[in-house]
């Protein structure tokens, strides 16, 4: 594709002998909300910092808006917003002088967007952040990586220490931001849910390998649990291609399967005289199933 | 541009104290120049200007921490020009905050000269080439002098602040020496004027601009395979069964005594210093050593969860701790001490006052440390302060021709009293100690040696 | 006007299309109603807008929905007429499928489930 935001080719991470990143290729284009999950240890952090070049890849390459990311130009830097896991906010400020800070380094900052936030959000632009609590000070990660309302936004667990109600907000703001179609958004999170409200695409990383890279609609159509019930003999012969996962009962059976195509369904019916019955999974499940 | 301005600003505006401090200070300045000429003494514009300038310095303390915070963080790397511009804000800083003293040197001439007696004829005076050009001089080379100065400063509170444990301050306390040792250096061979001053600025800030800006390609190098070999992590924990020490950060206290060697050391191949000298380099690090304490009580949050210790058994295991560790360095600084007093042949009067000296000198700070369970507040840093003053008097009391036995032996006892004192203190707070107020532990993530 | 279940195994686009598609056959969405613009609903479900116009874009399609320039989608005007009710059909064969798996399960003849149906329709 002639303008991927992000784009990857056969990228690996090592510390020392330890490989974190295996292999991975990918494309960002715009647009496109991709939610990053794993385990913790997976490589998540790494990946997402590797994109933005604060660390060097052991092999292959990684370009953002075409630029290696090791050299990344001002002005595509300026596009760029990152909410790191930790934040690194200076205490000592109030809200206010923080975001007056950053912004002296944008020059196309929304001050509008951001006080708005701030309202509805719910932040006091006059309290000390060495005063705030851990939700308020993610809040305050957050808006400073809207201010400059970049085409490429890059979140690491942005909402672990939100409550619901601020997490909502937060997907709001996103789906605005998203709207447009012109900007490209990859967040990791551990809340499921989130990611399955907002993400398009899904990438599961898993032994510092790319299980899964693709929509995350067909992630859900690939994935499917069977549940089979027949007569003893014919359910304990059954045999199911692709089967991540298998569990045999008198006359029942749990199957799950990848790459599930729903035309075999009859067929299979047929040939081994049972009844299937197909259940879509959530990607809470389907994350669990991955990682039996 | 404007990015540089605001972070200055913010620097010197970072928490309301700052603002007091830096606003006051420049008031407080330019009050005293303008006043100049209607007071009687004029020297006293000095003192009050030089207050000011103080006030003003101090006033941005909070630089290094803010700007190396911001120069760690992931998200400071995605800043356009972010790196450069945290730099040119440093050393905007260090030229602003030297800036009082290019006034004040022109001022302290005139008043001078009023002083003398001299007709008050500022116009004249001003013409006058002679005098232009050694005000000029001065100024130049004190201006020069002083940024220096303050980059130093700034880096020692940078090592403090940023890292407060035992590796952070020994880092702190080879740039003190050497602050100290260079003035009387040049007490010795005066020999500085404004180039070489500029020189050695220049040089420092390309150094240090040079390690800054290349950071981040520098820490990528370390996580390649074979230089990790090279600093293996083999001082952590060695000691099985002292995870008290391990969570205070007393479990090392070697790595302290070699990081203090090395100013020893180097002072030793410098030159001569007079036995004063060397029992004042040897008081402050011992004040330093106790300091360490000062983390004691944020940190032993952890330990009270998971021992069965009520605060006041809480308390005695840290002192012990703490004892413990500080009289291995304390142990280390006498032998130097006696060592480098036996070689250079020094009074026993000396030895004999340095001893307590020294002994009071970890006792007060390690107790002044483990007062601070509600933070740092004015009665504390004051107390500091004055301990320091006192500490750091002792040694240059007994420097004089003929020294005045029974005031410094009068100030060790009281040092002792107000030792005993302040371990009462530190016991009845940790008997009530609220973690609530101690720095919050988050803080804590920055430290571990 | 339409009820989102990110969590389902069902993908968000699709369950935005069957319930459409299931309110228009109903009559529910009369032609010519306006819908709620991709960016409104993306934002009152908290959704990915794409999907929801991946949605519209099938659904227009599928000549259910109608794109007027600068303005919302827009039911289209049909007829109703024999083929629409294979479609309809189409809409209740999934909840037939689990009716009659459930009746196989608890061993009720066909003729049993037909009875039963018929005492339901005519309540």
């Amino acid at each position: 594709m002639a303008d991927a935001t992000v784009q990857g080719s056969h990228l690996s991470k090592s510390f020392g002998q330890r490989s974190v990143i295996d292999d991975l290729s990918f494309e960002v284009a715009p647009g496109e909300v991709i939610g990053l999950l794993g385990k913790n240890g997976a490589g998540k952090t790494t990946l997402l910092e590797l994109m933005l070049g604060f660390t060097p890849p052991t092999s292959g390459t990684v370009n953002v808006f075409g630029h290696p990311s090791q050299r990344l130009p001002g002005a595509v830097k300026s596009r760029v917003g990152f909410v790191p896991q930790q934040d690194e906010l200076l205490d000592q400020l109030t809200v206010a002088d923080q975001l007056r800070v950053i912004e002296s380094f944008y020059s196309h900052w929304d001050g509008e967007l951001i006080e708005r936030l701030c309202r509805e959000w719910n932040v006091n632009t006059a309290a000390r952040i060495k005063d705030l609590s851990v939700g308020e000070r993610q809040k305050l990660s957050i808006l400073l990586a809207f201010g400059q309302r970049p085409h490429l936004l890059v979140l690491d667990e942005p909402v672990a220490s939100l409550d619901p109600l601020a997490r909502r907000q937060f997907l709001e703001q996103l789906v605005e931001i998203s709207a447009d179609g012109e900007r490209a958004v990859i967040f990791s999170s551990h809340i499921v849910s989130d990611i399955e409200r907002l993400a398009n695409r899904i990438w599961i990383l898993k032994n510092g390998r790319l299980d899964w890279q693709g929509d995350l609609d067909s992630l859900k159509d690939s994935i499917v649990r069977l549940h089979i019930r027949g007569a003893a003999e014919a359910v304990a012969g059954v045999e199911v291609p692709g089967a991540i996962s298998l569990r045999r009962e008198a006359g029942f059976a749990t199957a799950v399967v990848r790459d599930w195509n729903p035309e075999v369904l009859q067929s299979f019916q047929g040939a081994h005289a049972v009844n299937v019955e197909v259940e879509s999974l959530g990607l809470e499940e389907i994350f669990l199933e991955l990682h039996r | 541009m404007s990015a540089i301005a605001r972070l200055v600003y913010a620097y010197f505006t970072s928490t309301r104290l700052a603002c007091v401090l830096s606003g006051g200070g420049i008031l407080l300045f330019v009050v005293s120049l303008v006043v100049v000429f209607g007071m009687p003494q004029p020297e006293d514009m000095v003192v009050f200007a030089s207050a000011g300038q103080l006030a003003f310095f101090l006033g941005s303390s909070n630089m290094p921490l803010m700007a190396g915070r911001l120069s760690q963080g992931l998200a400071a790397r995605l800043l356009p020009q972010g790196r450069l511009k945290l730099l040119l804000s440093m050393m905007v800083t260090v030229a602003l905050v030297a800036l009082p003293v290019v006034l004040l040197t022109p001022f302290a001439v005139i008043a001078g000269t009023i002083k003398v007696g001299v007709a008050v004829d500022v116009a004249r005076l001003a013409a006058d080439p002679k005098l232009r050009s050694f005000v000029i001089d001065m100024t130049l080379v004190i201006y020069t002098s002083l940024c220096i100065l303050a980059g130093w400063l700034y880096l020692a509170m940078w090592f403090v602040t940023s890292q407060r444990n035992s590796a952070g301050f020994s880092k702190a306390l080879v740039i003190i020496v050497f602050l100290v040792l260079a003035p009387t250096q040049e007490i010795n061979d005066p020999s500085s004027d404004a180039w070489t001053n500029l020189l050695q600025l220049g040089i420092a800030w390309i150094v240090f601009g040079t390690i800054f800006l290349a950071w981040p390609r520098l820490k990528n190098w370390r996580t390649r395979s074979w230089i990790p070999g090279l600093f293996p992590r083999a001082w952590a924990a060695r000691s099985a069964g002292q995870e008290i020490d391990l969570m205070l950060g007393t479990h090392n206290p070697w790595m302290y005594i070699g990081a203090l060697l090395v100013p020893v050391f180097l002072a030793t191949r410098i030159g001569q210093f007079s036995p004063a000298v060397w029992l004042y380099m040897l008081t402050i690090f011992s004040a330093v050593n106790g300091a360490i304490s000062g983390q004691a009580a944020e940190r032993s949050r952890a330990l009270w969860l998971r021992a069965g210790w009520s605060r006041s058994e809480l308390f005695a295991r840290v002192e012990a701790s703490f004892t413990r560790h500080n009289s291995f360095v304390l142990g280390v600084l006498l032998v130097l001490m006696f060592g480098i007093g036996w070689y250079e042949g020094q009074p026993v009067a000396m030895l004999a006052a340095g001893l307590p000296l020294l002994i009071l000198g970890t006792a007060t700070s390690t107790y002044l440390g483990l007062m601070l369970t509600r933070g740092v507040r004015w009665p504390e840093a004051l107390l500091a302060l004055a301990l320091m003053l006192t500490l750091m008097t002792l040694p240059l009391m007994l420097d004089a021709r003929a020294p005045n036995v029974t005031a410094v032996v009068a100030l060790e006892v009281i040092l002792a009293i107000v030792a005993i004192v302040l371990r009462f203190v530190a016991r009845s707070r940790w008997a009530a100690i609220d973690w609530t107020e101690c720095r919050r532990p988050r803080d804590a993530r920055l430290a571990p040696g | 006007m339409f009820v989102l279940k990110p969590q389902s195994g069902i993908p968000i686009y699709r369950q935005l299309l069957e319930q459409v598609r299931r309110m228009v056959a109903s009559g529910q969405l009369a032609p010519g109603t306006e819908l709620p613009s991709v960016r409104e609903l993306a934002i009152q479900h908290a959704v990915n807008p794409m999907t929801v116009s991946k949605a519209y874009s099938l659904l227009e399609a599928e000549g259910l929905l109608e794109r007027n320039r600068g303005r919302p989608m827009t039911v289209a005007n049909r007829p109703k007429n024999a083929a629409q009710l294979s479609r309809r059909l189409q809409q209740v064969r999934p909840l037939l499928e689990q009716t009659v798996l459930a009746a196989k399960q608890l061993e009720l003849s066909e003729a049993d489930l037909l009875k039963a149906i018929r005492e339901i329709w005519e309540e």
